[in-house]
């Protein structure tokens, strides 16, 4: 291998023309010794890296050298839409065509709590379940009536620093009345206990009240109103200078 | 394959919904609704029975994490779907416009080639021409 390398290089500082040594291979195909031929063309075919093996000895190919066979192509490459391939257009259609929504509320709207807050916040992030796993058995066993005594609670509502972590976002009222009816969340300062009829009793108290403030609002805006006639500065000419 | 979601989509839905009861219970306890409790804490160990139940006709599916750090956001995860759909889209027809360009850029420098070395070009072209076409190449 050597011996071809100083062959080549020996020559060239004899010979010829300055626009074939730009590779570094020198002027011409130097006469190599007929036993190195064959060497060159009886290469081991190379394994992936170095690309395709050589295709015919070097004599065959003439002028070229090193001529390699081209690479088998793929059928599927970067220029066939790859979402018509997949059959994907539904999909993208979908997603893409459509405004998505940004809350994770939109996507869960039955799920309670306040889940649009980062998990982080709170400790419930899926990453930290991920990372650090809970130890836990190997099967869940029914709770014993020995391991129920530790779930006696003391009567009474919550403290308030625990209150405010079951309740949801207030729920834009949908115009369709749900068939199914759920029990009602809590609501802080107030007791599940408290049923109905004094919400009930509460809004008909507060209608005769509303009723007599729209009143006193319609009266107020007649009294200043132009057309008024009651009224000395509703006359036309009443503000005129003179 | 939808059914094995469902199923586990159910059994999640009556799980949190159990949660849910407990926590209306808990939030203002009395003495008689001790036995209500008892009763909701069994369902919840039944449920994560059930729900591990599922886990063993879903153990080929494959999440991917991206998609865990919308829901951590708080963002919708069909958001990470649609980028994905785009970036797929843009990244489809950066190579495609590379494939043309490279194309086009063979094409022309064929038909150079044939013009300044016409008798090599010939010989190329026959050495090639038992080779199948690699891209689709328009008429030299």
């Amino acid at each position: 291998m050597t011996e071809m390398f100083s062959t080549l290089y020996g020559q060239n500082e004899a010979q010829g023309p300055p626009g074939s040594s730009s590779l570094g291979f020198g002027p011409g195909k130097p006469p190599l010794p007929p036993n190195q031929v064959p060497m060159a063309a009886q290469m081991p075919p190379q394994h992936g890296d170095e690309g395709p093996a050589l295709r015919k000895p070097g004599a065959m190919n003439e002028p070229f050298y090193l001529l390699r066979e081209l690479p088998v192509g793929n059928e599927l490459t970067g220029n066939t839409n790859l979402i018509t391939h997949y059959n994907l257009e539904h999909a993208y259609n979908k997603f893409c065509g459509k405004k998505v929504k940004e809350k994770l509320s939109n996507f869960l709207p039955e799920l309670p709590g306040m889940i649009d807050c980062p998990g982080a916040q709170d400790g419930s992030s899926l990453r930290s379940l991920i990372e650090k796993p809970p130890v836990c058995g190997n099967s869940f066993s029914p709770l014993t009536g020995a391991s129920l005594t530790g779930f006696r609670l003391h009567t009474g509502p919550l403290p308030e620093q625990y209150r405010l972590m079951h309740i949801q976002p207030p729920k834009k009222k949908s115009k369709h009345k749900h068939k199914h009816h759920r029990p009602q969340d809590p609501i802080p300062q107030e007791t599940p206990s408290d049923s109905d009829p004094k919400k009930k009793k509460k809004k008909r108290d507060d209608d005769p009240d509303r009723k007599k403030k729209k009143k006193d609002k319609k009266k107020k805006k007649n009294r200043h109103s132009p057309d008024h006639p009651g009224l000395p500065g509703s006359q036309p000419n009443s503000n005129s200078l003179r | 394959m939808a059914e094995k979601f469902d199923n586990l989509e159910e059994h999640l839905e009556k799980f949190v919904e159990n949660i849910r009861q407990m926590g209306i219970i808990v939030s203002d306890f009395q003495p008689s609704s001790q036995t209500g409790l008892n009763q909701k804490l069994n369902f919840m160990i039944t449920g994560l029975q059930d729900i591990e139940k599922c886990r063993q006709q879903l153990h080929e599916i494959n999440v991917p994490l991206e998609a865990f750090e919308y829901i951590d956001q708080g963002r919708n995860p069909q958001l990470y779907t649609k980028e994905c759909l785009e970036r797929a889209l843009a990244k489809n027809e950066q190579v495609k416009g590379k494939v043309d360009t490279m194309t086009k850029f063979k094409s022309l420098l064929i038909s150079e080639l044939g013009k300044a070395f016409p008798e090599e070009m010939a010989k190329y072209k026959a050495i090639h021409g038992d080779d199948p076409p690699l891209l689709v190449t328009p008429d030299l």
